[in-house]
């Protein structure tokens, strides 16, 4: 996978590496990338979930539900969601839908795959990185594993699962 | 009394005596011819190479038996007294070759008949070929091979354009790579903070680390550069 800057140039064709990073630990950008796509998915499908309820309820009861985006029923229910949604990915194939975009992927610390409790563990472990102004993040910029409190916790590690050598392949291949 | 019978008697008494006298006489006297005979002269007269040319040598021959002196030669034994080893040393190897026709020799050589006498297939079944796989270093092999030019002088990249994804494919591509790039910029930059080289992200987890840097930028595989660190800083 490439490192340089220049060869990802907006106008220019896909990345091109003369090697792969394909299994080393992701860095900290692929990691906080791949968290924002999947904040929004989760918020998009929760919305499209809290929408669908409240057209439902107004089709078959007529009543009009009026939810409250600050309410506490609604904050339990998409921390409730989200914890679905990570520990669910994260325990059946290692990546969340952003996780898979960014090519990047949560395994044990030995490089194994992770298990359903690693991954229920992780993610109930996930808010403790944000504390003190995201400290526990600092671990994958500066640590030799790039690891972050949440993945020491829960014995993970977030890799590149990327073949970028691959993708050079088909770069060459059409020109 | 006869007087022949009296000589005849006194002739049988005097010839003993007389006989032994005589030989005594001519046993000194060869002594001394001999002694006083220059054999080295007389051998220096004679012309050898006209009393070899008298000589046939074809009929000496053939009244020799070889095979009957063979066989009385114990050549088991005569070889055993032989030291071989300090007759190798004696043997000038180099003068030995030098004096050797190697292209002739070459050109006598029949190589397609050798080659067909060799039973390829049963060399083959003796090898083991996992054995010999085991024993090549497949990544340094890979690392070897000019990627770019096999791909620009084989169909291997029709292949794999026919084989990948579309435009869907290339802006993942894109994306990634541009993560990646920025990921790389910061450990560089945090790297060169912390005064350490950087020769890429470190792992992979649980094994060794694919050799993608200079000689003198190493690190044990499957060793973070800051290993030991990881755990206090996380």
């Amino acid at each position: 996978m490439t490192a340089r800057t220049d060869d990802t140039l907006p106008s220019k064709p896909p990345p091109v590496a003369r090697e792969s990073y394909q299994g080393h630990y992701a860095g900290f950008v692929s990691r906080f990338l791949s968290f924002v796509v999947d904040l929004i998915v989760i918020t998009a499908i929760f919305l499209i979930v809290l929408a669908a309820i409240w057209f439902s309820a107004k089709i078959l009861t007529g009543t009009n539900i009026a939810f409250n985006h600050g309410g506490i029923w609604v904050l339990i229910g998409y921390v409730v969601w989200a914890f679905i949604y990570f520990a669910r990915s994260w325990g059946a194939n290692g990546r969340t839908a952003g996780m898979a975009l960014f090519g990047v992927q949560v395994v044990r610390g030995d490089g194994g795959d992770v298990n359903e409790r690693q991954a229920a563990l992780r993610t109930l472990a996930f808010p403790l990185s944000f504390l003190f102004l995201g400290l526990g993040f600092l671990g994958i910029i500066f640590g030799g594993r790039r690891r972050a409190l949440h993945d020491v916790i829960a014995g993970t590690a977030v890799i590149y699962c990327w073949d970028a050598r691959a993708a050079r392949l088909r770069y060459l291949s059409r020109n | 009394m006869d007087p022949v019978a009296r000589l005849r008697s006194v002739g049988e008494r005097l010839a003993p005596p007389l006989e032994a006298r005589a030989q005594a006489v001519a046993a000194r006297a060869v002594e001394l011819v001999v002694s006083s005979l220059d054999v080295n002269g007389l051998v220096d007269r004679v012309d050898l190479n006209a009393l070899l040319s008298r000589i046939d040598i074809d009929a000496l021959v053939d009244r020799v038996d070889i095979g009957r002196i063979l066989d009385r030669v114990d050549i088991d034994k005569i070889l055993d007294r032989v030291d071989i080893d300090a007759l190798l040393d004696r043997i000038d190897m180099d003068r030995v070759l030098a004096r050797v026709d190697v292209q002739e020799l070459v050109r006598q050589v029949d190589v397609n008949e050798i080659a067909q006498q060799v039973d390829v297939d049963g060399i083959i079944r003796k090898v083991d070929i996992d054995a010999v796989v085991d024993r090549v270093d497949l990544n340094e092999a890979a690392q070897r091979i000019d990627v770019d030019e096999l791909v620009e002088k084989t169909d291997l990249g029709s292949i794999i354009a026919r084989s990948s994804s579309g435009f869907a494919g290339d802006l993942l591509d894109v994306i990634r790579g541009k993560a990646v790039a920025v990921d790389d910029f910061i450990a560089r930059s945090v790297a060169r903070l912390r005064r350490r080289p950087y020769t890429g992200p470190p792992g992979p987890p649980g094994g060794p680390r694919p050799d993608v840097s200079p000689p003198d930028q190493l690190r044990p595989a499957g060793l973070a550069p800051d290993e030991p660190k990881a755990t206090a800083e996380s």
